[in-house]
């Protein structure tokens, strides 16, 4: 055999570590388009997202008491799986948030409305991440997304951790003082599976929610996010939340 | 053979450890465990068996045809009935057994403003009133129909 030659063999080196380098380049960008470009929903049906118009919520809180009543929410306060936050920017530049009880009572009177620059509801509830940090910590599987893209619990499973309660970046979760398990807001995933919409859209008097299929071209929520400009919360994040915001502030977080 | 002995020793302990760990496995995980994805896939039955409370707009208007038409072209068109008056799949499940709430004259100028009172924080084209204002202690129900509000 004849010895290899210093010329063909960093020929052959290089070669090979071109490829290799090709290879590592291209594999991640193909990995990331997959899983990240894609919307889930071209891929799923259905596929379910929820939208919100700030610039029709009166701050009622029909939706905080129609969730507690469908979906046994314990009527104390702090027990919510969705709440209405008032926003009032001074125009100072003060900023008061406050969602007295979930919004159930009533807000305090707003003082000095002269020197008020805006004012506004802000509807909170789960924002179906699509990287859901909640489903990442959960140590006994107790939490997971389905396959139709809504995050549930559950209930026979949790051990009561309150891992995903602390891992939630929107304070979606609490932990039910009577079942001693996590809860969250399911989307009313019961009502959706029977053809109803959720409890909190049912009762909204000004159509400011909606809930609906993202892989359906013509749905409420598709054509909502197409003609509106929507924002997610905290889209630094990285958790992809399949909730959108139509008029939301740079306060709102 | 007295040379690895020590090894066998060792070897049996691990084969006891993951055998227990197997049969305990096998009794503890859920058959559906992982059918489709990392949870048990029981969960989701008995999360879609859940019961539901608020019966949707629909299976109101099925039955009462006068309200909904009398409603559908009132400015409170966009509204479910149960958003004032409840939870009432139970009502349309059985007709005859629980009745719709409403709110009493009493009662009827907080549950109205719990909307309609006059706010900044609230959209500037939705109708508002100032309750010290707009005759105060008079039920709203003594001008205003609720199912078509407007005068």
């Amino acid at each position: 055999m004849q010895a290899l030659r210093r010329r063909d063999f960093l020929r052959i080196t290089a070669g090979a570590a071109a490829s290799l380098l090709a290879g590592a380049l291209r594999a991640p960008a193909a990995w990331a388009e997959k899983f990240y470009r894609e919307p889930p929903w071209r891929r799923k049906k259905p596929y379910w997202g929820f939208g919100v118009d700030v610039d029709k919520c009166i701050g009622c809180a029909r939706c905080v008491d129609a969730c507690k009543t469908e979906n046994d929410v314990p009527r104390e306060p702090f027990y919510f799986r969705t709440w209405v936050e008032r926003y009032v920017i001074r125009k100072d530049g003060e900023v008061q948030i406050e969602a007295p009880n979930g919004g159930l009572d009533g807000y305090p009177r707003v003082e000095d409305a002269a020197t008020v620059a805006k004012s506004f509801f802000v509807p909170k509830l789960c924002n179906l991440c699509e990287n859901s940090p909640c489903v990442q910590v959960c140590p006994v599987g107790a939490t997971f997304k389905t396959e139709d893209g809504v995050v549930l619990i559950d209930k026979k499973y949790c051990i009561g951790c309150r891992y995903c309660i602390q891992a939630c970046p929107y304070g979606t979760r609490y932990f039910h003082p009577v079942l001693q398990v996590a809860d969250k807001c399911s989307v009313c995933y019961h009502r959706l599976k029977r053809g109803l919409v959720t409890a909190c859209v049912e009762v909204c008097p000004t159509g400011a929610r909606m809930v609906g299929d993202l892989s359906d071209p013509e749905s409420n929520v598709t054509k909502f996010r197409e003609n509106n400009r929507v924002q997610a919360l905290k889209a630094n994040m990285g958790t992809e939340p399949k909730l959108v915001y139509k008029g939301l502030d740079k306060e709102v977080r | 053979m007295k040379d690895i002995e020590h090894l066998v020793r060792v070897a049996v302990i691990f084969l006891t450890a993951i055998a227990f760990f197997l049969v305990a496995r096998a009794m503890i995980k859920p058959p559906d465990y992982g059918k489709l994805g990392r949870y048990r896939a029981g969960a989701l039955d008995d999360i879609k068996a859940l019961p539901v409370k608020y019966a949707g707009q629909a299976s109101c208007a099925g039955c009462h045809k006068a309200q909904a038409k009398e409603k559908a072209g009132s400015s409170h068109r966009g509204m479910a009935c149960e958003s004032c008056h409840g939870a009432l799949a139970a009502h349309a499940a059985a007709p005859k057994g629980p009745k719709p709430s409403k709110p009493s004259e009493a009662e009827m100028r907080r549950f109205c403003l719990r909307c309609h009172e006059a706010s900044v924080s609230r959209p500037a084209k939705f109708p508002t009133v100032d309750d010290s204002k707009h005759n105060p202690d008079v039920a709203c129900s003594m001008c205003h129909k609720p199912h078509a509000p407007k005068l």
